[in-house]
């Protein structure tokens, strides 16, 4: 069970799981046995809107820190994500193409989006943001679109 | 006067601001109007959230299919507070996933796309309506 950083702003309250690392654009990485699960964030996810399709690339697909890793189209955007370490995918999540409501409703848990092979996990994780740091960013980028609506 | 499970109530999302919105409105307007006319009646969100007593009285006397745009079910949510029953609801998000092709685009006026999603949602709640009517439930989303 993940712990949380949490912030409420306006009616909406915004979880930051604290057992994990970010990029800046909100996606997070789980270590697990030298592989890297990948996700959207709480933030993101709410920020996105209501999931119709994600489209993740598929498993064998090497990848470079940086390259895009899914697409995901909301009721309200169409976003592309960046992956945020190097590695080769291992699995797709099955419920990305069946029901991929599943971001929305546990972007930490049932919602993942991947589970990437790395060799290197401490070189990978310099690169990321600890859960305080991307609350952080996260907290000014969530009162930005809590000004704007 | 038609006797109940004869008609069938349809509450369409009144959201504004986003495509969803509208193709639910859309698909109402083609089953009440043109699918099923004489089954179906129409009521508005916005007389529920007002509290009007002619629109909930409506609403307690047949069952209710909700068409919502987004997952707050607002119509769903309406019906219910309302005294209502909703015999079944059904997301727009959930009729375009199955036909991904038919990308919504357009608030006021829906592109090509919007207008023919909102058909197959039209004719997903006709199904519905149907089955109510019948007494056996329909819709592939059901």
């Amino acid at each position: 069970m993940s712990d949380f950083l949490e912030i409420m702003l306006d009616k909406f309250t915004f979880k930051v799981a604290t057992d994990r690392f970010y990029s800046t654009e909100g996606v997070w990485v789980k270590e697990e046995q030298g592989r890297a699960r990948i996700g959207l964030s709480d933030f993101i996810q709410q920020r996105s809107g209501d999931v119709a399709f994600a489209d993740i690339r598929p498993a064998g697909t090497a990848l470079t820190a940086g390259e895009d890793v899914a697409n995901i189209e909301t009721i309200k955007v169409n976003i592309t994500y960046t992956c945020p370490v190097n590695g080769k995918i291992m699995e797709v999540n099955p419920a990305m193409s069946d029901a991929p409501e599943a971001i929305n409703q546990d972007p930490y848990g049932a919602g993942w989006l991947a589970v990437m092979e790395i060799s290197d996990w401490d070189a990978e994780r310099v690169r990321l943001l600890d859960p305080q740091a991307y609350f952080e960013i996260m907290k000014g980028q969530a009162e930005e679109e809590t000004k704007k609506s | 006067m038609m006797e109940k499970n004869q008609k069938v109530i349809i509450v369409p999302c009144s959201g504004i601001g986003k495509p969803y919105g509208t193709v639910s409105r859309e698909a109402a307007y083609d089953v009440t109007d043109e699918l099923l006319p004489g089954q179906t009646q129409l009521v508005p969100l916005a007389l529920l959230v007002l509290g009007d007593e002619e629109s909930r009285a409506v609403v307690a006397g047949y069952p209710a299919i909700t068409i919502d745009g987004c997952k707050l079910a607002c119509a769903a949510k309406m019906v219910q507070q309302s005294g209502g029953t909703v015999a079944q609801e059904i997301a727009v998000l959930d009729v375009y996933r199955c036909h991904k092709d038919l990308k919504p685009l357009g608030i006021a006026e829906l592109n090509e796309g919007g207008q023919k999603l909102a058909h197959v949602l039209a004719e997903e709640v006709s199904s519905m309506v149907d089955g109510i009517i019948s007494g056996k439930k329909g819709g592939k989303n059901a």
